[in-house]
């Protein structure tokens, strides 16, 4: 039987009452979830913030050396997706199977797409050697042995060159040791890691989650119409997935000095639609 | 604790509520999409100590409009709007004591 407008139907489990308290525990299970995951990113943020504070032109330098087309880019993939799980819940609501279907696939696509742009952005910064550690690498210093001059080789930071290089290319203006200091540029990085893995792995679990309701959705769960209210839950945790990237894109990446030129080059240079290198 | 003793395992019933229209939902994304562009915009000018500042505001009233809209919370009951509002709480106390502290111990001067 179809429902009226604005009327929700379906099976209630015998530990409630009525459909009205099952969907609102259903809801407010994810919301106590959700709250856990406030403090979870809040005490890192908090953190970031308590280091950007005592070196604010370090973190500056090293946000310069990140890709931001293709966090850029990644935004808007995200926001998309925010729509179309959506889309997905007013398609279960009206029971429109295939509707469902197609919205749950295409969150997914934008979803994947966003990890794989992530998975090229993290490759590329592996390859420049912006991985923070203890590395080293041989190049020619000059030093003073025996009160001469030499030059000869010596083992540097391979971070610290890595940095150089990408500033350099980024037409960043500041000098290492005198505007910021390439091991505090390291804390920054290590921020970038943590705080864009995290979220990574939010978005993995997401689209797993995602996989399995297009799974169910095949095979007919989402028949009963008041069982929209999982796609809804679902909803929520892909809302908060895209809430913290809200705010990871000003942190991490706009925090230095960028131009909307250089996002689109750095995103062409990205996927290899631009001549040159990284 | 009350129960319904007429409640049985997969009853039928029916409860008033409405999944968002998708034309509402459409506006939502473009007014995000909008902000998203704003961000950016703020990201790439050269405000100085002022831009994470503007950022950070534009951040928060995206997220706000995602929350309301997306997230549902316009129509959600009480209890959901308390356990909202206190997990802002408590990250606002987590940041209060530490920037405390740095306000506190940390302005450079002996």
């Amino acid at each position: 039987m179809a429902a009226s407008a604005g009327t929700v139907e379906g099976p209630v489990a015998h530990h409630f009452n009525n459909m009205g308290q099952q969907l609102a525990t259903v809801r407010f299970g994810m919301w106590l979830f959700l709250v856990t995951e406030v403090l979870f990113f809040g005490g890192a943020l908090c953190a970031y913030t308590a280091y950007r504070i005592w070196y604010p032109k370090d973190f500056e330098a090293g946000s310069a050396a990140l890709n931001v087309g293709i966090a850029s880019v990644n935004t808007f993939l995200l926001l998309t997706s925010s729509l179309t799980i959506t889309l997905a819940i007013r398609a279960a609501y009206v029971q429109n199977r295939a509707a469902l279907m197609r919205y749950l696939l295409l969150t997914i696509v934008l979803g994947s797409a966003f990890l794989g742009l992530k998975a090229r952005e993290y490759y590329l910064d592996y390859e420049e050697g912006l991985i923070p550690g203890p590395a080293t690498v041989m190049q020619k210093r000059t030093v003073m042995e025996h009160g001469k001059e030499v030059e000869k080789d010596v083992p540097v930071s391979k971070f610290n060159v890595a940095l150089e290089e990408a500033l350099k290319r980024e037409k960043f203006k500041g000098e290492a040791g005198k505007d910021y200091d390439p091991q505090r540029v390291q804390l920054f990085f290590m921020f970038y890691y943590s705080l864009t893995g995290l979220h990574v792995l939010h978005m993995i679990i997401g689209i797993g989650l995602l996989t399995w309701q297009l799974i169910y959705a095949q095979i007919g769960f989402f028949d009963h119409q008041s069982r929209y209210v999982y796609i809804e839950v679902m909803s929520l945790y892909w809302h908060f997935v895209d809430m913290v990237w809200m705010f990871l894109l000003p942190l991490l990446y706009l925090a230095g000095p960028h131009t909307a030129g250089q996002a689109v080059e750095q995103f062409k240079l990205a996927l290899g639609l631009a001549g040159g290198g990284h | 604790m009350s129960h319904n003793p007429n409640a049985a395992v997969h009853a039928q019933e029916s409860v008033h509520h409405e999944a968002t229209p998708n034309s509402k939902s459409f506006v939502t994304f473009a007014i995000l999409c909008g902000m998203a562009l704003l961000a950016l915009f703020v990201g790439f000018s050269d405000l100085g100590s002022m831009k994470v500042v503007a950022s950070l505001l534009v951040s928060t009233v995206q997220a706000g409009i995602l929350a309301y809209f997306f997230m549902d919370l316009r129509s959600a009951d009480k209890q959901t709007w308390l356990i909202a509002a206190a997990s802002l709480f408590w990250v606002f106390i987590m940041f209060l004591f530490i920037l405390t502290d740095f306000l506190t111990r940390h302005l450079g001067v002996l």
